[in-house]
């Protein structure tokens, strides 16, 4: 097959790998914050919903629209942040479900949004570049974050949030800053996805999705940028790859979030495993 | 992560050399949801486009060459769609796809095969717009809005209408276009709508909203709803002593609508463009056919899946294959236009849907649908 | 009217409490949301559908039957993912991850066994009637349905409260630790705690299976949703708040519909949801956790 037939054929599934990337890249965000947010696929759905009406209704640049929909999501955040990121652990996982579901309920009823039909021929407007560029900067603002004191701020408050606060670390600001960009990161891929697949509805962006993006992030692994990516790339993948299995697919899909977190509850991608591996493959070599 | 990735696709485009064709095949592209929640439509379609093939070949298929059904499930989601239509059209290289199981896949679909000039043929899409994606994108399901006002009708000739309630799901594309040409008929025939409810999918409970419903006196309730939420409504309307009868929309065209809800769904009047009962001998073929096949009874989503197998039959019999694929992709595009057919949902022809914006859409259904109405625990005419 | 949108509200709550005691039970001991829970009321629905229809037991029969598969369903859930995971000290996301992936499977493999379409007990079972009342029109199995969430309501709380196990259950979700050094089986009060919160599952699978013509593969994801509302309103592991929740989450729905409009009601219970975490983390009623009960 050459190479033209072969991006005919899967482009799509690239660009998601892509796509599906940014978004366990958001929730990894989070996560190495310490906070278990279940929100970035509302903030996916308010910023693909908020593009799509840009490139469609109003016919603004593509640019422009994509800007829209990381800006809308990371205010919305911002305002529900506030009050939320006061609950911790079960607590806020269950609050931000809440909140997708009234944002589900909200797109449901508007008009702008299309309501239940939602919103169709959104024009086709991402390219392999604008995903590959988008991924770049996601992953490139991720690991400078990571090497500056946020980051290191990031740490102290998941080991320990209390003696993170008496070290001086402002930690409300902190989780703050970790849920609006992840809610950012979450809106620009979701104003990508939406120029790919020229529809949106409600349906897209509820409790399934948001579990999906979690999936994928603890399956890959949140010791660093690669297991996310690693993890949003399965999971985008297996639907294609166990396509024989017919209706037991998703039982395969199962079976493998159960494995992961039994028996490698640090994800695939995990550096201190890989360490291990070499270490005793050396000491194979010695002997 | 490079060489996961490689290989991972390197496996995947190994899944074209699984199905071994030989020279005369005729390969079509199937993408229906044959899992997840779409699946109890997917799966009947699929079932009737089987049964149709297995006919066609078994009569020696298009002039000698047997047609080869190209299966791919969607799932019911939008990227699977597209994902599944490019397959099929540049990997697998059908001549065209019928599918997918749901309006918003074929949104999302559509306009894949458009860009592609291949024709994409939905079977059970009823949702406005469908055919404004382009030229190449037909449908033998006539919309809701043609099904409806045919349907209010004949209820208004039967019951006297004067105001009704309704009680719809809000959240679902399906049920929400059907209420929303319900709502433009009632207007359109003076009709008062007293009071409108709503509901979401995955309720059983629906207690609350025909309370409101019976305070309100309605002569009838309309019911653009799907056949799960339908049964369970009509059983907790009877139970609330509410005796009015019900006008359902496409959804409620199941055997399973009577299956469940038994006595509650007497004097329900439904349209739609297939009923059961329909004494012609291609329907009551069809029938004895799909139950010996399957052990079970078809729905209105087999027939039409069945008939549209055998609408592009007629225009493949029109066109000569070349072999050459764009070209014979766009001969059958040309061809199905005209097609006229009498099948297991009666007389079909297609109509062109109107320009959208200037531009020149695809083809809708062009059928009148059937009124009947729940007689003694059996689909009957309306006359 | 309102006096029949009362009736109505209990009914609709009551089937919201049912599912939601067992799912707070876990939350409660274990200190685990079970996102399995609704996986296994819908097994629970479809062993009782199959005892009925395929192998023809009686229905007295039928119940416990499919409780019990349902229960030991969610033993080998224990068994094979929730104690390795305790096991090894994971945090709270890995057993919320891990029963989704559980609930994955089974309603993929529900599918797989039964189709998706959906289906209902056979209908002359149970006698559809429902009595009247001046001008409210009570569902006879409707009422047993409130009956016996209440029932088993107050039995949970009774035997919280009154006997040896609950009083060990208490201990164990005080402080796991802390039980284990007085010498209580906390192991096996974990395991007894996921076979009768599964068992009462199971239960609220049949209940509606027989009231609603609801019975699928996919019949567990709403529920749970409704299930995380009611113990989130009631106050996570709190069981009589479970109950009240349940209550409270149908009255405000059926409120919704009657005062507002059924558009609303959705938005209604999810915005509760998330004001009551912001203002009453402990829920609406009581203090907390099931040491309360």
């Amino acid at each position: 097959m050459d190479w033209s037939s072969w991006w005919d054929t899967y482009s799509t599934l690239v660009l998601s790998i892509g796509v599906y990337g940014m978004l366990a890249l958001s929730i990894y965000l989070t996560l190495s914050c310490g906070l278990l947010s279940l929100a970035n696929a509302a903030f996916m759905g308010i910023g693909a919903y908020m593009s799509a009406i840009a490139t469609l209704q109003f016919e603004w640049p593509f640019a422009f629209a994509l800007f829209l929909g990381t800006v809308l999501p990371a205010a919305v955040a911002f305002l529900i942040g506030i009050p939320v990121l006061r609950l911790s652990g079960v607590y806020l996982a269950m609050a931000t479900l809440g909140f997708g579901e009234v944002v589900r309920v909200v797109l449901l009823n508007l008009d702008i949004t299309g309501g239940p039909l939602g919103l169709n021929g959104i024009p086709p407007l991402t390219t392999w570049w604008h995903v590959v560029l988008a991924l770049a900067l996601t992953v490139a603002l991720l690991q400078a974050l990571r090497r500056s004191r946020i980051g290191r701020a990031f740490e102290a408050i998941r080991e320990d949030e209390t003696a993170a606060r008496l070290m001086g670390i402002a930690t409300d600001r902190i989780k703050l800053l970790a849920f609006v960009l992840g809610a950012a990161i979450a809106g620009l891929a979701g104003g990508l996805n939406a120029h790919y697949t020229f529809t949106l509805s409600p349906g897209n962006f509820g409790f399934e999705s948001a579990v999906d993006i979690l999936t994928m992030a603890v399956l890959g692994g949140i010791q660093g940028v690669a297991g996310p990516l690693l993890g949003g790339a399965i999971l985008t993948l297996l639907p294609e790859l166990l396509r024989g299995l017919q209706e037991f697919r998703m039982a395969a899909n199962g079976l493998i979030l159960i494995a992961v977190v039994l028996f490698m509850p640090q994800g695939l991608w995990d550096p201190a495993r890989f360490r291990r591996w070499r270490r005793s493959r050396g000491t194979r070599a010695e002997a | 992560m490079r060489t996961f990735l490689t290989s991972a696709l390197l496996a995947l485009s190994g899944f074209c050399c699984l199905s071994v064709a030989s020279a005369g095949d005729i390969r079509i592209g199937l993408a229906e949801a044959l899992t997840g929640p779409a699946s109890q439509y997917g799966v009947p379609i699929r079932n009737g486009f089987l049964l149709a093939q297995e006919e066609l070949n078994a009569k020696g298929g298009i002039n000698g060459n047997r047609i080869v059904l190209v299966e791919e499930d969607e799932r019911g989601k939008k990227e699977e769609a597209i994902n599944v239509y490019k397959k099929l059209i540049y990997q697998d290289k059908v001549l065209m796809i019928f599918g997918p199981t749901l309006s918003n896949s074929m949104f999302a679909a559509g306009p894949i095969a458009e860009a592609a000039h291949v024709v994409a043929f939905g079977t059970s899409n009823t949702a406005s717009g469908i055919t404004d994606i382009g030229p190449y994108v037909f449908r033998s399901s006539p919309m809701e809005a043609d099904v409806v006002p045919v349907t209010l009708k004949a209820a208004i000739k039967r019951l006297g209408l004067h105001k009704v309630g309704i009680i719809y799901g809000n959240d679902d594309a399906f049920t929400k276009s059907g209420y929303d040409v319900f709502r433009q008929a009632l207007e359109a025939q003076h009709i008062r709508v007293v009071d409108t409810e709503t509901y979401s999918k995955g309720d059983v409970d629906f207690k609350a909203q025909l309370t409101k419903l019976k305070a309100e006196a309605p002569d009838a309730i309309v019911c653009p709803c799907l056949a799960e939420e339908g049964a369970n409504i009509l059983i907790q309307a009877r139970a609330l002593g509410i005796t009015v009868p019900f006008i359902g929309g496409n959804g409620f065209n199941t055997p399973k609508l009577l299956e469940n809800a038994k006595t509650a769904a007497e004097g329900t009047i439904v349209g739609s463009p297939w009923f059961d009962g329909n004494p012609s001998p291609e329907n009551q073929r069809f029938i004895a056919a799909y139950r010996k096949k399957f052990g079970s009874d078809p729905n209105q989503f087999s027939a039409q899946g069945y008939d549209a197998l055998f609408i592009v039959a007629e225009a493949l019999r029109k066109i000569h294959l070349t072999g050459q694929l764009a070209q014979d992709r766009q001969a059958l595009r040309d061809a199905l236009p005209a097609i006229q057919y009498a099948g297991a949902t009666g007389r079909f022809a297609f109509r062109p849907a109107p320009l959208h914006n200037g531009k020149p859409g695809g083809y809708d259904a062009d059928q009148t649908p059937f009124v009947y109405i729940v007689k003694n625990g059996k689909f009957a005419l309306l006359k | 009217m309102f006096a029949q949108q009362i009736v109505n509200a209990i009914s609709l709550g009551s089937v919201y409490a049912l599912f939601a005691l067992g799912f707070t039970l876990v939350f409660g001991i274990l200190g685990v949301i079970n996102l399995s829970h609704g996986g296994i009321f819908m097994v629970g629905a479809y062993a009782a559908l199959l005892l009925l229809t395929r192998f023809e037991i009686p229905f007295w029969a039928a119940l416990p039957l499919a409780m019990l598969a349902a229960g030991l369903l969610g033993l080998a859930i224990d068994l094979l993912i929730l104690k390795q995971l305790r096991k090894r000290g994971a945090p709270h996301l890995m057993p919320m991850i891990a029963t989704i992936g559980a609930a994955i499977l089974m309603t993929s493999l529900s599918q797989g066994l039964f189709g998706s379409e959906t289906r209902r007990f056979p209908l002359d079972l149970f006698d559809q009637e429902s009595f009247s009342w001046g001008p409210v029109t009570i569902p006879v199995l409707q009422a047993g349905i409130t009956a016996l969430s209440v029932l088993l309501m107050l039995l949970m709380v009774w035997v919280l409260k009154r006997t040896r196990i609950g009083q060990a259950l208490r201990a164990v979700a005080e402080s796991p630790k802390a039980a284990s050094l007085l010498g209580i089986p906390v192991e096996r009060l974990f395991h007894l705690t996921s076979f009768v919160a599964a068992a009462l599952g199971g239960a609220a699978g049949i209940l509606i299976g027989l009231s609603f013509d609801a019975i699928s593969p996919f019949m567990g994801q709403p529920m749970l949703h409704k299930g995380i509302a009611a113990i989130i309103l009631g106050g996570l592991g709190d069981v009589r708040g479970a109950v009240l929740g349940g209550l409270f989450l149908g009255a405000a729905e059926v409120f919704a519909v009657t005062v507002l409009s059924s558009e609303y009601r959705d938005a209604l219970s999810f915005g509760l949801l998330f004001l009551v975490l912001l203002w009453r983390p402990q829920g609406l009623f009581g203090a907390s956790a099931t040491r309360s009960a």
